[in-house]
C-alpha cells in the first residue's frame, strides 16, 4: 500500500505550551483513520500539522514522499498541488465560511487554484447538486442553519476532489440525525483510494468511520489498533479520559462503573 | 452608529436597546437582499454602472449651488427608486425621517444665527430668521436628503457582493475588497455572538443593574467579544490558507457591458453634468 | 462625528480624500510588509468589532448614554497602521450600508477618526504606558487617557473642517453653502459633547478592555507581535526579553512617531489661527448685526432650547455623535474659548517636548514598540 503520511517523532508547541510531543505514525493510502482523544490531547493540532498549517519544531513529516516544510510550501507549484490534494474541515463551520454566498464559498478553492472560469462554474454547480444544496446557491452564509453550514463546508472542500480528507470533530454539536448523516457520508469512502482521517472524542461513531484507531493523550500516541480492540480496552480509555464512571441505572439497578454511552457491549455482573 | 432611541435612557433598558439595535441591523441587511432581486430599472444595469452613476449624481449634488437643481436630483432619485422597486416606505423610514431629524435639528439654529436680512421675527423672543438662514437650512437639509437617498437606492437595489465586485473591477485594491467582504460577514457573526452573550446575561440577571454595573458589563462583554474576534481571525486565516490562499484575491467577475449599460452610464453622467451646469 | 454628505464642499471632500488615500496607501504598504497575508482576516475582524462597538450604548454618569469608536483598543492591539485600515473599513461599511456618514465625506471621516484617531491613541498610549508592566494599572490608565484624547482630537479636526466651510464657501448673498456654522460655533459645539460624554465613553471602553485583557489574554495586549513571520506559520509571541536589541522591519520607529506628532501639532496652531479669524469675524458680524448677538445672549438664560438641549445632546450624540449640542443660546465667551485652545496647544507641546527629551536622553525603547 502506498504511504500517504509518514510522521516521525514530531513536536510542536503553542507559545510555551507543548501540544505535540514525540509523535510518530504512518498512514497509508485509502486508510480510514480515527484520531481518538479527549479535548486538549492534541488531535486538532495534529490535523493542522498534517495540513501543513503548522510546522513541527522537531521531527520529520512527509506526504507521499515529499517533505512538508515551510520552505517547501513556499514554492508555488508544490503549494497549489498540496492544497488541492489535502483538505481539512475545521470544527467550527463559521470559520470556513468567509465568502459572500454559498456559490462563492464553494468556488473559492478552485479559484485560488486558478481553474478556468467555465470549469469553476460547472464544477461548483455539480457539487452543489451532489450535496443537495443547489437551492442555497445565492444564500449568504449567515442565513444558514448549522446542518446547512456543515454541508456547504463539505461541498467547498470536496469540490477539489482531494485525495486526503482531514475532519476535525465532524459530529460534535450535531443532533443524532445529522450525526448519522455525517457518518454515512464518511462510510461511503470505505474501500476507495481516498484517505480519511477523523479526529473525534465520540467513541460511538469510531467503529463506523475507521478501520484503524490512534489514541492520543497529552500530545502523543499512546495506543494503536482496530476499533474493536481499542474500544474494548477500558483501562486505556479511562487513561485517555475518553470514558468516565458515573452513577447510572439500567435494568432497574443503579450502579457506577466506567462506560461510555453507545459502547458495543454493556454486560456485566451485578 | 447606535440604535435610535429616546434621549434620557432609563438604566435597565440599556441591554434591550442594544439588542434591538442589533436585530435591526440584521433585518436592514435582509431587506437589502429583497429589493436586489426584483426586476427593476437599476437591476437591469451592470453593477459598475450603478456604482459610477450614483456616485456621479452624489457628486453633482455636492457641486450644485442652487436649490432647484438639488431638488431636481432628488426627484430623479425618487423616480429611479420607484422604477427599481425600492419601496418608498423603506426609503422614508431609513432615510428621510432620520435625516430630517438630524439635519433638521442641526439646520434649525442656522435659521437664526446666519446673518442677513430678516425675514420674520419671532415676537416674544426677539429672534429673527434671515432669508439667508432659510436658504442655508433648506440647502443643507436637501443636500443631505438627496445624497442619502441616492446611496440608499444603490445599496437597496444591489447585492453587497456585487457592489464589492464592482469596486474591485474599478481597481480598488484586492486586499481592501477582501477586507470589506470579510468585515461584512463578520459583523453579522459578531452580532450573533453579542446577541447570545446579552441574552444569556439578561436571563441570568435578576433585577436592575446600576449604571456602573452596566458599564462594567459592557466593558467585559466588549472584552470577550474582542477575544473571540482575534481567535476567529486566526482560525479564518488558517482556513483560508488551507483552501489555497496566497495573498491574491480572485473573484469570478462575470460583469459584461451590454448596450443598455453604455446607455445607462451616459444618461447618468449627462444628467449629472446638466444639473451641475444649471445649478451653478 | 460622522460627517454626512452635504456638509463639506467638493474641494474640502477632495482634499481630505487625498489625505485619507495617502494614509490608506501607507497603511496598506506597512501591513503587507509586516503581516503578510495574515493581516486581512485580523483587520476585518477588528473592523467588524469596531462596527459593533459603535452600536454599544454605554450608560454614562447622569443617566445618559454615549458610544465609543473602538479606536483606542484597535490602535493598542493592531498598532496605528492596522487600526487606520480597520476603522476606515468600519466607516466605509457604515456609510455605504447604513447611511451613517456620507460617501463624499468618507475621506474626511476616515481622516478624522481612523487616521488622526489612531495615531493620537497610539502615541498617547505609548507615552503614558511606556515600559510599565503589561499587567499594571498604569496600562489601564494609559488606555483610558489615549482613548479620551483620541476621540477629542478627532472631534477637533472634524470641528475645524466644518467650521471653515461658511468662511470659504458661500454664495453671493453670503449664504453658507455647506456646513453653516463658523469655527467659533463649531469648535465649542463639537468639543463640549466630546470632552464630556463621547470622550468618557471611549475612555471607559478602552480602559475596560485593557483591564479585561490583562486578566483574560495578556498576549493580545502585547500586540500581535509575531507579524514579521512568513505566512503559514502560527507565531509564538516573541517575548520582549528575547529580543532586546531587535526591531522587526517596518515596525514603528521613532521617526515615524515624530510624523504622527507633527501631524497632531499641525492642527493645534490652526486652532489658534482660526480663533483669530473667528474673533475678527465675530466682531464684524457683531457690528453688522448688533441686535442679534445681544438678543441671543440674553435669550440663553430662559430660551426653551437650552433646557432641552441636554436631551438633544444625548439624542444627537447617541445616533450621530452629532456636532451641535449647545450652540445657539450658549455662545462661549471669548476668554474661555481662548483658554480651551491654548490648553490643547499646550498639551500638544508637552507631548512634543517629552518626545524630544526621550530621544535626546537615549531612552527611546528599542525593542518591540507594541509591548
Amino acid at each position: 500500500m502506498a504511504s500517504t503520511f509518514e510522521v516521525q517523532n514530531i513536536s510542536f508547541s503553542y507559545e510555551a505550551i507543548p501540544a505535540i510531543r514525540g509523535l510518530t505514525l504512518h498512514i497509508a493510502e485509502g486508510d480510514r483513520i480515527a484520531l481518538l482523544g479527549a479535548n486538549g490531547s492534541g488531535k486538532s493540532t495534529l490535523l493542522r500539522i498534517l495540513d501543513a498549517l503548522y510546522f513541527p519544531s522537531a521531527g520529520t513529516l512527509t506526504f507521499k514522499g515529499d517533505a512538508l516544510t515551510e520552505k517547501h510550501l513556499q514554492q508555488d507549484e508544490f503549494f497549489l498541488n498540496f492544497r488541492r490534494r489535502v483538505a481539512l474541515v475545521f470544527q467550527n463551520p463559521d470559520v470556513q465560511l468567509f465568502n459572500p454566498t454559498v456559490f462563492d464559498e464553494v468556488a473559492y478553492g478552485p479559484l485560488q487554484l486558478q481553474w478556468s472560469k467555465e470549469d469553476v462554474i460547472r464544477r461548483v454547480d455539480e457539487m452543489l447538486h451532489v450535496m443537495s444544496i443547489s437551492h442555497l446557491r445565492d444564500r449568504p452564509p449567515y442565513r444558514l442553519s448549522l446542518g446547512e453550514k456543515k454541508r456547504v463546508v463539505l461541498a467547498s472542500v470536496l469540490v477539489l476532489d482531494p485525495e486526503v480528507l482531514l475532519l476535525d470533530e465532524p459530529t460534535a454539536t450535531l443532533d443524532p440525525k445529522s450525526q448519522s448523516q455525517v457518518v454515512d457520508f464518511i462510510q461511503q469512502w470505505k474501500g476507495t483510494a481516498r484517505t480519511v482521517i477523523t479526529a473525534t472524542h465520540q467513541l460511538e461513531i469510531v467503529e463506523d468511520i475507521a478501520d484503524r484507531v490512534f489514541v492520543l493523550e497529552a500530545g502523543t500516541v499512546i495506543a494503536e489498533g482496530t476499533p474493536l480492540e481499542i474500544l474494548a480496552d477500558t483501562g486505556l480509555l479511562l487513561r485517555a479520559n475518553l470514558i468516565h464512571a458515573h452513577r447510572h441505572s439500567h435494568g432497574g439497578v443503579v450502579h457506577s462503573h466506567p462506560h461510555f454511552h453507545g459502547q458495543p457491549r454493556h454486560e456485566h455482573e451485578h | 452608529m447606535a440604535p435610535e432611541g429616546s434621549a434620557l435612557m432609563s438604566r435597565h433598558s440599556f441591554l434591550e436597546r442594544t439588542l434591538q439595535g442589533f436585530t435591526r441591523a440584521v433585518s436592514r441587511a435582509l431587506q437589502s437582499e429583497h429589493a436586489a432581486s426584483q426586476p427593476g430599472l437599476l437591476q437591469q444595469l451592470d453593477p459598475r454602472v450603478r456604482v459610477i452613476g450614483i456616485l456621479a449624481l452624489v457628486i453633482a449634488v455636492i457641486l450644485c449651488r442652487r436649490l432647484e437643481a438639488i431638488a431636481a436630483i432628488l426627484l430623479i432619485a425618487i423616480a429611479v427608486a420607484v422604477a427599481s422597486r425600492v419601496s418608498l416606505a423603506s426609503l422614508a423610514i431609513r432615510v428621510w425621517l432620520v435625516v430630517l431629524g438630524f439635519s433638521g435639528v442641526i439646520a434649525l439654529p442656522a435659521l437664526f444665527i446666519t446673518p442677513g436680512e430678516p425675514l420674520f421675527t419671532l415676537p416674544a423672543l426677539h429672534l429673527s430668521i434671515s432669508v439667508q438662514g432659510v436658504r442655508t437650512a433648506v440647502l443643507l437639509v436637501l443636500r443631505v436628503e438627496t445624497a442619502a437617498t441616492l446611496t440608499t437606492v444603490l445599496v437597496l437595489s444591489t447585492a453587497w457582493t456585487h457592489i464589492l465586485k464592482a469596486l474591485r473591477s474599478l481597481h480598488l485594491p484586492a486586499e481592501i475588497v477582501t477586507m470589506l467582504a470579510m468585515t461584512h460577514r463578520y459583523v453579522f457573526l459578531l452580532i450573533e455572538t453579542a446577541n447570545q452573550m446579552f441574552e444569556s446575561r439578561q436571563s441570568r440577571t435578576v433585577g436592575v443593574l446600576s449604571g456602573s454595573e452596566q458599564r462594567k458589563m459592557a466593558a467585559r462583554t466588549a472584552g470577550v467579544l474582542l477575544s473571540k474576534s482575534i481567535e476567529l481571525s486566526q482560525e479564518v486565516y488558517l482556513a483560508m490558507l488551507s483552501r489555497g490562499f496566497r495573498g491574491e484575491v480572485r473573484v469570478l467577475t462575470d460583469f459584461r457591458f451590454k448596450a443598455r449599460d453604455y446607455a445607462g452610464l451616459t444618461v447618468f453622467l449627462f444628467t449629472g453634468c446638466l444639473v451641475v451646469w444649471i445649478g451653478r | 462625528m460622522h460627517i454626512p454628505d452635504g456638509y463639506l464642499s467638493p474641494s474640502t471632500c477632495a482634499t481630505f480624500y487625498l489625505f485619507a488615500a495617502t494614509g490608506w496607501y501607507a497603511a496598506l504598504k506597512r501591513i503587507k510588509r509586516l503581516l503578510a497575508t495574515r493581516a486581512i482576516p485580523l483587520i476585518s475582524v477588528f473592523a467588524a468589532f469596531s462596527f459593533v462597538v459603535m452600536m454599544f450604548n454605554v450608560p454614562l454618569p447622569g443617566g445618559t448614554t454615549g458610544h465609543a469608536v473602538g479606536v483606542g483598543i484597535a490602535a493598542i492591539v493592531l498598532g496605528p497602521w492596522g487600526s487606520i485600515l480597520a476603522i476606515s473599513i468600519a466607516l466605509a461599511i457604515q456609510a455605504l450600508f447604513f447611511g451613517d456618514g456620507g460617501i463624499t465625506t468618507l475621506g474626511a471621516n476616515c481622516f478624522n477618526m481612523a487616521i488622526v484617531g489612531s495615531f493620537t491613541a497610539y502615541v498617547v498610549y505609548r507615552m503614558i504606558a511606556a515600559n510599565s508592566k503589561l499587567e499594571s494599572r498604569h496600562r489601564v490608565l494609559a488606555a483610558a487617557v489615549s482613548g479620551y484624547v483620541a476621540i477629542n482630537a478627532s472631534a477637533f479636526v472634524t470641528a475645524v473642517e466644518l467650521g471653515i466651510q461658511p468662511m470659504l464657501f458661500h454664495d453671493a448673498s453670503g449664504t453658507p453653502l455647506y456646513a453653516p456654522y463658523p469655527l467659533h460655533v463649531a469648535i465649542p459645539a463639537m468639543m463640549i459633547g466630546h470632552l464630556t460624554f463621547a470622550g468618557l465613553a471611549e475612555a471607559a471602553i478602552s480602559a475596560g478592555m485593557v483591564s479585561y485583557l490583562q486578566r483574560a489574554d495578556l498576549g493580545l495586549l502585547r500586540g500581535v507581535s509575531g507579524f514579521a513571520q512568513a505566512p503559514g506559520t502560527i507565531v509564538a509571541d516573541a517575548s520582549p526579553a528575547d529580543s532586546p536589541g531587535q526591531r522587526s522591519p517596518g515596525q514603528l520607529s521613532p521617526r515615524r512617531l515624530w510624523w504622527a506628532v507633527a501631524l497632531l501639532m499641525l492642527f493645534t496652531p490652526l486652532g489658534i489661527l482660526a480663533a483669530g479669524t473667528a474673533w475678527g469675524e465675530w466682531s464684524s458680524a457683531d457690528l453688522m448685526n448688533p441686535h442679534t448677538r445681544e438678543q441671543i445672549g440674553a435669550a440663553s438664560g430662559n430660551h426653551a432650547p437650552p433646557s432641552s438641549v441636554p436631551v438633544g445632546i444625548e439624542k444627537l450624540s447617541t445616533v450621530w455623535t452629532a456636532p451641535f449640542p449647545g450652540y445657539a443660546p450658549r455662545f462661549i465667551k471669548s476668554p474661555a474659548f481662548g483658554y480651551l485652545l491654548s490648553a490643547m496647544f499646550g498639551v500638544g507641546f508637552m507631548v512634543l517636548a517629552s518626545l524630544v527629551a526621550r530621544v535626546a536622553g537615549g531612552k527611546w525603547p528599542r525593542r518591540d514598540l507594541r509591548s
